[in-house]
């Protein structure tokens, strides 16, 4: 029986209006988005490999190690997933002079936002009526006149209309994808297609969670007018205020210091807080000694001072230990004060990303958010990548300042005297930094309780669907 | 006659429950919106006054604007630090915060609320006022007392804009006179005209959607299916024809990618520097040259992302919704044509603070003269885009209502 009930609510959906106008959406936006991406994707890679050229030109003219400090930097390289998701936009660079205002104003399409906005949208439309439009046709009460007991029509109206859904998201998917497939300079490997599976899989349980979500709200009306008016309402507010609220509600909550602030701090504490400690430890320290050692209190020229140095051994020490306890002094001025920049630093850093965490809980109210994250983690173009990102661009930093070392040792083996610090050096065989996205396994650990909120969202919302039902007064 | 059928909308709209969720949900995020921005503003404003220049120190730094709680814009670019160094500038953005997840998603100001929220608020007031009176049989009463077909939907038209606009004025101008009482927000009578422009402009936008709702319901049976012919519609307008144009304009125009244009300038330093060291010309003249280098490497990027944002603005005007928001942006300042404007100024900021130390090597560096960035005038804003955006909205509006009209005339009400 509830196969038939399965097939009543696909072929009921398939032969509607709406799922025509979705598909016909869904065949257009899709695949001109995977187009628009793929092509932009492979601009991208063109520039990226123009900045390399430009950069081993450069190297080969001003290798010194005092010029190349800003130009050879771990930077982020396209993967061939930007084809399809863009995540965290790299355009938006802040801390250049010409950074590109433009997603600022509008934020690029691509499949997470297609999902998100589009898929949710379209759930609510195909669901708003479940019930209620069954009930005002009158073909709810018929139905169930016939000994059909109303689990089994609840579950097969969720069961059918959610993989009615699927269609034509999935066949304007199949079609972006061959855009991807007949361009040559997309480079799909396995792990992609993997990820890219789990990201359907996530799409499915998202749509169905709509869906789900729809027919509770469905349920709990007797209007179909009034219904998709709530539908909307928790929409806007699920897919559109949440999300876009929780930073912000996160950084009431937990406020962290501006990071402007936190450099004023740091700068105070390392230039005029530590040259008043460096004074106080000095004059500290010339106190002993000029007791120990009367020439000190003289007060005597730099010539002078040598003269007496190379004349009287004594003397020589005296201003020998005067210089290692101001030396003394001195580092331990930088060193107390360094922790202290480090320990600012280091709350600022805490507070920073407790904030974070909080913001993401709060979003995550939001099935949207949850969606993102998981599929922007499984595409490696989220906040997981780039912590990842962050440390590998570690690791590759340690390498090349090891071979920076070793390079300097062997200038100055050659020459005790070298400026190594501006003399050229052949730099060809460094350490290159060679970015590739994080292995699957870690991306889709990361994912997994996405995945198991989203299916409790749904089930949750499927649930209560089916509550409502069985008490909905269907005359 | 007309009037009448206008009382009838609002009093119909007031005892409805579309109207109360409808109304609470606007009022509510208009609230939370000017909330969060004002905090927002404030705390820009208190790192403001931490990086602000002291007299005579050669950085050129603008306040963050209080418009800019309305909409955000670029603000946060135009409140940057750009510090004049030997050579060129050097960008501090201060203000950024570590927390990531600003980044995901847009900003909840003003511009947003209204731009996504209002217009869907104003197609749920338009989707049904045809197709729901036929359902319901009293269009077919109505025009069998000789009611104008005209004066009818003019009457539907003019109610229930009023009974959106008329809470919706209420609750954004109560919300700014409570901004008005903090201390800390100062408008300027120049930026109070501009709020009332934006507040007008909102107007058009809701008219243009409430223009679009009837449209689609008097060309539709069944208000089920007006509703879903709009929310596609809506979708398409809102989110996916903006926010794809600027993509496809990437295809057509070349622009640089931002690393690549600073890594191009510091090879051009390094050239300089070197030159120097070798003991080739003198210091001034090698900043003049790196200075001039930088100049017009810049200039050409500017002409290259000023022919993007051009295609990319003109594509994107097929949705009136971003005719609105570049409209809006640029008379609350936070436009990208104010920002290229702003970099024009810091630029020649730049030239005159490069000049001065270069005439006078000995200066001391507390003797710059100080940047003061004034924003383009209104008039100016309006004659660059603003007023055709603008324009271009009302007509959309319009021609909807036209066609509403064309297709009401003939409308079966059986």
């Amino acid at each position: 029986m509830i196969a038939t009930i399965v097939k009543k609510e696909v072929l009921g959906h398939i032969l509607s209006f709406r799922f025509i106008v979705t598909l016909a959406l869904l065949l257009v936006v899709v695949p001109v988005t995977t187009f628009v991406l793929t092509n932009d994707y492979l601009k991208r890679i063109d520039d990226a490999s123009l900045r390399q050229a430009e950069i081993e030109t450069y190297l080969r003219s001003y290798a010194h190690f005092n010029r190349i400090g800003n130009i050879l930097q771990a930077t982020p390289t396209p993967i061939p997933f930007h084809a399809l998701v863009r995540g965290l936009a790299p355009d938006i660079n802040l801390g250049e002079f010409d950074n590109d205002p433009l997603p600022v104003m509008f934020p690029l399409v691509d499949l997470v936002f297609i999902v998100t906005i589009l898929m949710s949208l379209v759930a609510l439309i195909f669901a708003y009526d479940a019930v209620s439009g069954e009930k005002e046709d009158g073909t709810l009460k018929l139905a169930l006149a016939n000994g059909l007991a109303r689990p089994k029509v609840i579950l097969a109206k969720v069961a059918g209309g959610g993989l009615t859904l699927l269609v034509p998201f999935l066949l304007s998917l199949i079609l972006g994808l061959l855009v991807i497939l007949v361009h040559p300079g997309v480079d799909w490997k396995g792990p992609d297609w993997v990820a890219l599976a789990l990201v359907t899989l996530g799409t499915a349980l998202y749509v169905m969670l709509f869906y789900g979500l729809g027919v509770f709200i469905s349920s709990r009306h007797h209007s179909s007018s009034a219904s998709i008016m709530t539908s909307l309402l928790v929409w806007v507010l699920l897919v559109l205020v949440v999300p876009s609220l929780s930073p912000y509600i996160a950084s009431f909550l937990s406020p962290t210091p501006s990071r402007i602030q936190v450099d004023r701090e740091a700068e105070r504490l390392g230039d005029t807080e530590r040259d008043d400690l460096g004074r106080k430890l000095q004059a500290e320290r010339m106190r002993e000694l000029v007791a120990k050692y009367p020439v000190l209190n003289e007060r005597l020229s730099e010539a002078d001072k040598k003269r007496l140095m190379e004349r009287d051994p004594a003397a020589r020490e005296a201003f020998e230990a005067a210089r290692k306890a101001t030396q003394g002094a001195w580092d331990e001025a930088n060193r107390v004060q360094g922790e202290k920049i480090d320990t600012v630093r280091r709350a600022a850093a805490q507070q920073e990303e407790a904030q974070t965490g909080l913001a993401r809980t709060i979003s995550m109210v939001s099935p949207l958010s949850v969606f993102t994250y998981l599929a922007t983690d499984l595409s490696s173009t989220g906040l997981r990548n780039e912590a990842y990102f962050g440390r590998v661009s570690d690791v590759w930093d340690r390498a090349f300042w090891d071979y920076a070392q070793k390079r300097i040792a062997e200038l100055q083996a050659k020459d005790p005297a070298t400026d190594w610090w501006n003399t050229p050096v052949d730099m060809s065989d460094r350490p290159r930094f060679v970015y590739t996205a994080e292995a699957l396994g870690g991306r889709v650990e990361a994912a997994l309780p996405g995945f198991l909120l989203l299916f409790g969202y749904g089930l949750v919302f499927f649930v209560l669907a089916y509550v409502s039902f069985l008490k909905y007064d269907v005359r | 006659m007309t009037w009448t059928i206008v009382r009838k909308e609002i009093l119909a709209n007031l005892l409805s429950y579309k109207f109360y969720v409808v109304i609470l949900l606007a009022a509510v995020l208009v609230a939370t919106s000017f909330f969060i921005m004002t905090r927002d503003y404030k705390e820009r404003l208190a790192d403001y006054s931490l990086i602000r220049p002291k007299p005579g120190e050669p950085i050129a730094v603008n306040p963050p604007n209080p418009l800019s709680i309305f909409a955000k814009g670029l603000d946060e670019a135009m409140a940057r630090s750009f510090e004049v160094g030997p050579t060129g500038i050097s960008v501090r953005a201060g203000q950024k915060s570590g927390n990531t997840v600003f980044a995901f998603f847009p900003t909840p100001d003003f511009l947003y609320i209204v731009r996504v929220v209002l217009s869907l608020v104003a197609l749920l007031f338009g989707f049904d006022q045809v197709s729901r009176e036929k359902e319901a049989g009293t269009l077919r009463q109505m025009l069998a007392n000789q009611t104008s077909r005209s004066t009818i939907l003019i009457g539907k038209w003019a109610g229930n804009f009023l009974s959106l606009a008329v809470p919706f004025l209420l609750v954004t101008t109560l919300g700014i006179a409570v901004l008005g009482l903090d201390p800390d927000i100062r408008f300027s009578s120049d930026q109070v005209l501009r709020l009332g422009l934006i507040l007008a402009l909102t107007l058009v936008y809701i008219a243009f959607f409430l223009s679009l709702g009837i449209l689609i319901s008097t060309l539709t049976r069944r208000a089920s299916s007006s509703i879903v012919i709009l929310l596609f519609i809506w979708a398409l307008l809102v989110f996916i024809l903006p926010n794809l144009g600027t993509l496809v304009a990437r295809q057509v125009v070349d622009v640089p990618s931002v690393r690549a244009l600073s890594e191009k300038r510091e090879q051009v330093w390094t050239r300089e520097i070197l030159l120097r060291i070798k003991g080739q010309g003198d210091m001034p003249s090698h900043i003049r040259s790196i200075s001039a280098e930088n100049d017009a490497l810049e200039a050409d990027y500017r002409v290259k992302f000023d022919r993007l944002v051009n295609l990319s603005k003109n594509i994107n005007r097929i949705s009136p919704v971003a005719s609105f928001v570049y409209a809006v942006t640029e008379i609350a300042g936070t436009g990208i044509g104010e920002e290229g404007a702003f970099k024009g100024e810091v630029v020649r900021y730049k030239n005159a603070v490069l000049g001065k130390r270069l005439a006078s090597p000995d200066l001391k560096s507390s003797e710059y003269p100080a940047f003061l960035y004034r924003y383009r005038p209104l008039g100016r804003v309006l004659v660059r885009g603003a007023l055709f955006d603008t324009a271009w909205l009302a007509a959309f509006g319009i021609l909807f209502f036209a066609l509403s009209y064309l297709a009401f005339v003939r409308y079966d009400v059986r």
